[in-house]
């Protein structure tokens, strides 16, 4: 067990009264308690509570990747999050890209023969799209192996993983034109 | 790069065959579309119960009482109801026959009227996991399952079995000892006999054949796991009942509901939008969930939603198989003789085994053995206490291809002949000479893409890479079983084209969109057939709700024929959508309408073509009335045979740890028509995840003192990720056509067919040593290797 460091206050943990989480750009505040339980996943207070429902709970365990947000830049899973842990912090969910948004673009359009095309029932979509954000914000060139890294904590059931490398190149591709151009 | 496929010669598709985006592909990278959970929220439902059904924790017990006294005191409990209530008494018992395959059936029609063995909600399970004894409705999921804890039940535990060969041995527990006297399922009407194909003298000609040889190949418990959890949301808090939920099937599911509640037609609604992947799960009636819900919410006038968990979802398998499989041969690589028996593990219900054990070999007998004189098939269905074994992707065929590929490639190394060419000399269909083209070419065609002639060694005979790898390839064929001819039992396929006056178009041609794509190609068909009014497919509404108080009958997606028959219906409503226009045309032109054409949205008098407007010009001068076609029509039933297909795999064996990698995959379809190229293509690739899972990793692992499955869930359920797929090459090819304007045939479904088989080919090629039986773990390859 820690000892309290000696010159210093020791800061007793006093439970949190007010939790705000800047979501899609706008800073919501909870009530302890009336608005999210300590055992409140991120998953749930987003989907059930607030309606964003682009991200999908399917395993329920951390195992599918469905539920992926992205959590002051990085890729997580929601429904391995407690929304208590999301206080102080930026979330950004599917809803909150934008229709141009390249990686969205990429993953939409791919349709060049030889992969198929990127999705299929589409379930899983949104969860690879946030993980596909949160890469590309980190590494905007990724090689195959990279790009095969970074999505592998994910499932598609319909198998669409090769329309999937090909998109996120294809995103990749997009991101750095606009660079250029801007 | 990758190349395109080619088409036909001379076919000159405008739209259709395309490699185009789907339709709903910016909504679905979006996360705009919405599934049966995100449509069912509270906030969209006020007053919304949850539901929960208590589950067997034995393998198999009877319920001697229940006390749901201290469950019903629990705050936020609204109902708890048992099996003893007569909402629950009075209904009638049921099975999965309620889809046929394809089409809407009665409870009377339902096919295995005989093996009526399932419950609504009954005191009897015969699983672990089975839905028995109590359902609750709460104001929250955890205040219900804190219900189901407290509900003490007094359970009769009886003794239980697992294996299907210990479940036929005589004073084997039975599993439905009501029903029947063995566990083994008698007869039936759909099916036929045990032995229910039999043609020549099967045993005469192994007795005189040059070369006889037998095998066996087990499939296993591989199970669907679309990620969109089963669930339902019923409001039946009025007279009227509606259902919202991710069955696949919307028109049958009312159906169902309306026999088994004894409600009439018009006063059931089901809802369904799109589904987050399918696979064959979810047959109508092997769901009574749909039923408990709804006598939930008439109980508690509230609206109750149902979901299962992801360990609930493991509900539905594909159905483990033993097949034992015997072939003679002349030396010349003739057969002579063909000889496949089957026991199948159907599980806790027989819900579709028949379909799997019978039905699929008897059509894979008529469309590929019919040049062999001499054929039998024989087939028990057993009952035992695990996970029912119903429909999944490719259903009998995937199981089947298991021993047929087998046989095959033991008798070429038999003959010293390529497998190849013995199956360009055997199989075909009995309305064409041998050889097949569609076989002959899928071969060829796969054979090149994967270096088979360079690739293929000795078996166990080729170089051995980084000091303990070895490499082989294989292959394996199958007949697809999607022609249009094979869909007739669909009854009548309805669609409704409404010609907007502007020119573009809401199609109605309804159907559940699981992610098959079927949405893309019918929109595809529809600018094909439309396209001389100048429509184009972003002209084209597609409607993806179903609701069966405004819809048409929804087409069911299965067979993979979704993808096509609605498109071969709308070219044959062309004409009455040409006519309509045309009259139209005529006080504005005032001219007779045969005298009139339509060409690329123009309407022309044909003796003066400058005398000309645009659709949207004539149709804005009249009433703004759109024009509205409705048009219905059975397949085709005129035989055209099937088309083949086929997969290549080349494979590497790690000699000292066991572990199979696949290197490359070449799956190759021919199609008849290609509908969508990238929708097909994506069907080609992605059923390589769930054949390889198959063949490799996935699998359900039984305690087997306590009959409790241990995985169900994602982590120790092995479902490949982006990091364990090869390189794939799908191939399309346009050789077979079957009827109608395109002879299209499905191919989504069987993608995955041969890629067992493909892949443990190729092991026996690499190690030399055969494992027949999958999944393919490392400590099979191990010991096969004499290393364990």
């Amino acid at each position: 067990m820690p000892k309290p460091s000696k010159g210093k206050k020791e800061t007793v943990a006093t439970p949190l009264s007010a939790i705000k989480i800047k979501i899609n750009g706008c800073w919501h505040t909870f009530e302890h308690e009336r608005d999210i339980k300590p055992t409140m996943t991120l998953s749930y207070l987003l989907r059930e509570k607030l309606g964003y429902t682009g991200l999908k709970v399917s395993c329920d365990e951390g195992a599918c990747g469905a539920c992926t947000v992205i959590m002051d830049g990085k890729a997580i899973l929601s429904c391995m999050t407690l929304a208590v842990a999301a206080n102080g912090h930026e979330i950004t969910t599917i809803e909150g890209l934008q229709k141009d948004d390249p990686v969205v673009e990429a993953f939409a359009e791919q349709s060049e023969p030889g992969y198929g095309t990127a999705l299929q029932c589409g379930i899983c979509t949104p969860g690879f799209v946030m993980s596909t954000k949160a890469l590309l914000n980190e590494n905007p060139i990724p090689t195959m192996p990279e790009i095969t890294e970074a999505l592998s904590g994910h499932i598609c059931r319909c198998g669409c993983y090769a329309g999937i490398a090909q998109a996120v190149t294809h995103a990749s591709e997009k991101i750095a034109k606009k660079g250029e151009k801007s | 790069m990758k190349q395109p496929y080619t088409p036909r010669p001379n076919s000159n598709r405008k739209f259709v065959g395309g490699y185009r985006p789907r339709i709903d592909a910016l909504e679905k990278a979006r996360g705009k579309v919405e599934y049966v959970d995100d449509i069912t929220l509270l906030k969209k439902f006020p007053g919304m119960l949850y539901a929960r059904v208590l589950r067997s924790p034995h393998a198999h017990a009877r319920i001697k009482d229940i006390d749901v006294s201290k469950a019903e005191k629990l705050p936020g409990v609204v109902s708890v109801m048992t099996y003893k209530d007569p909402e629950f008494t009075s209904l009638r018992p049921t099975n999965a026959g309620w889809t046929d395959g394809v089409d809407t059936v009665s409870y009377d029609g339902k096919m295995w009227s005989e093996f009526n063995d399932r419950r609504v909600l009954g005191d009897y399970a015969c699983w672990v996991t089975d839905e028995v004894g109590a359902v609750v409705a709460a104001e929250s999921e955890e205040i219900a399952d804190e219900a189901l804890r407290l509900i003490d039940v007094d359970w009769e535990v009886l003794p239980f079995v697992l294996d299907p060969i210990e479940a036929m041995k005589p004073g084997a527990p039975l599993i439905h000892p009501d029903m029947t006297k063995t566990n083994v399922l008698p007869p039936e009407k759909m099916g036929g006999d045990d032995v229910f194909l039999d043609k020549g003298d099967v045993e005469a000609d192994f007795d005189q054949a040059e070369v006889v040889l037998d095998a066996t190949s087990v499939h296993h418990n591989a199970t669907q796991a679309s990620l969109d959890n089963w669930c339902c949301l019923v409001d039946w808090t009025d007279e009227k009942l509606t259902l919202y939920s991710n069955s696949f099937e919307a028109d049958q599911s009312r159906m169902h509901i309306c026999q088994m509640l004894n409600l009439p037609m018009h006063k059931v609604t089901v809802i369904s939008s799109y589904v987050g992947g399918q696979f064959g799960r979810g047959d109508t009636g092997e769901q009574p969930f749909f039923l408990f819900t709804a006598i939930l919410s008439k109980k508690t006038g509230r609206p109750v939603k149902f979901k299962h968990t992801r360990r609930e979802s493991f509900h539905d398998s594909r159905q483990p198989s033993i097949y034992y499989g015997k072939v003679g041969a002349k030396k010349d690589g003739t057969i002579t003789s063909l000889y496949f028996k089957s026991i199948g593990n159907t599980g806790a219900y027989a819900d579709h085994s028949i379909f799997a054990l019978k039905f699929a070999p008897l059509e894979i007998s008529e469309v590929s053995f019919a040049h062999i004189p001499n054929v039998k098939l024989e087939s028990y269905a057993v009952y035992t206490n695990k996970l029912p074994a119903c429909m999944m992707r490719g259903v009998g065929n995937s199981q089947f291809n298991l021993i047929f590929g087998h046989v095959v490639d033991l008798l070429a190394e038999k003959l010293d002949m390529d497998p190849i060419d013995l199956c360009i000399k055997n199989f075909g269909h009995e309305w064409e000479n041998l050889p097949n083209k569609s076989l002959s070419e899928v071969l060829k065609q796969g054979a090149q893409k994967i270096g088979w002639k360079e690739k293929r060694n000795k078996p166990g005979q080729g170089p051995t890479y980084g000091k303990t790898k070895k490499r082989g390839v294989g292959f394996s064929l199958h007949p697809a079983w999607h022609a249009e001819w094979q869909e007739v039992r669909r009854g009548h396929i309805p669609i409704s084209i409404a010609l907007n006056p502007d020119g573009t178009v809401i199609l109605d041609a309804p159907t559940v969109e699981t992610g098959t794509g079927s949405n893309t190609c019918n929109v595809l068909g529809c600018a094909e057939s439309l396209n001389f009014l100048g429509v184009t497919p972003e002209k084209i509404l597609w409607n993806h709700v179903v609701n069966t108080d405004t819809s048409l009958k929804d087409c069911v997606q299965t067979d993979s024929s979704v993808a096509y028959l609605q498109s071969e219906v709308i070219a044959v409503a062309v004409e009455e959508i040409r006519r309509e226009v045309l009259e139209r045309a005529e006080p504005i032109f005032k001219v007779k309408s045969e005298d009139m054409d339509i060409v690329d949205g123009r309407i022309f008098v044909r003796e003066n073509p400058e005398q000309s407007q645009t659709v949207k010009e004539v149709l804005f001068q009249g009433d703004l009335v759109p024009i509205v076609i409705t048009k219905s029509k059975l397949a085709n039933a005129q035989k055209t045979g099937v088309p083949y297909f086929a997969n290549f795999a080349e494979i590497e064996v790690d000699t000292d740890t066991g572990k199979v990698d696949v290197l490359h995959l070449v799956v190759i379809n021919d199609c008849g028509t290609v509908m969508f190229a990238s929708g097909a293509e994506a069907q080609q690739v992605g059923g390589q995840v769930m054949g390889l899972g198959e063949t490799l990793t996935e699998e359900i692992i039984y305690d087997e003192i306590t009959g409790v499955p241990l995985n169900f869930n994602f982590i120790d359920y092995k479902i490949p990720t982006m990091a364990d797929m090869p390189e794939i090459d799908p191939i399309l090819l346009e050789i077979w056509k079957g009827a109608g304007e395109y002879g299209a045939c499905g191919i989504g479904e069987g993608t995955l067919t041969c890629t067992p088989r493909a892949i443990m080919n190729a092991i026996y090629n690499a190690i030399g040593v055969r494992i027949n039986d999958i999944p393919i773990k490392p400590e099979k390859v191990l010991r096969a290797l004499g290393k364990v």
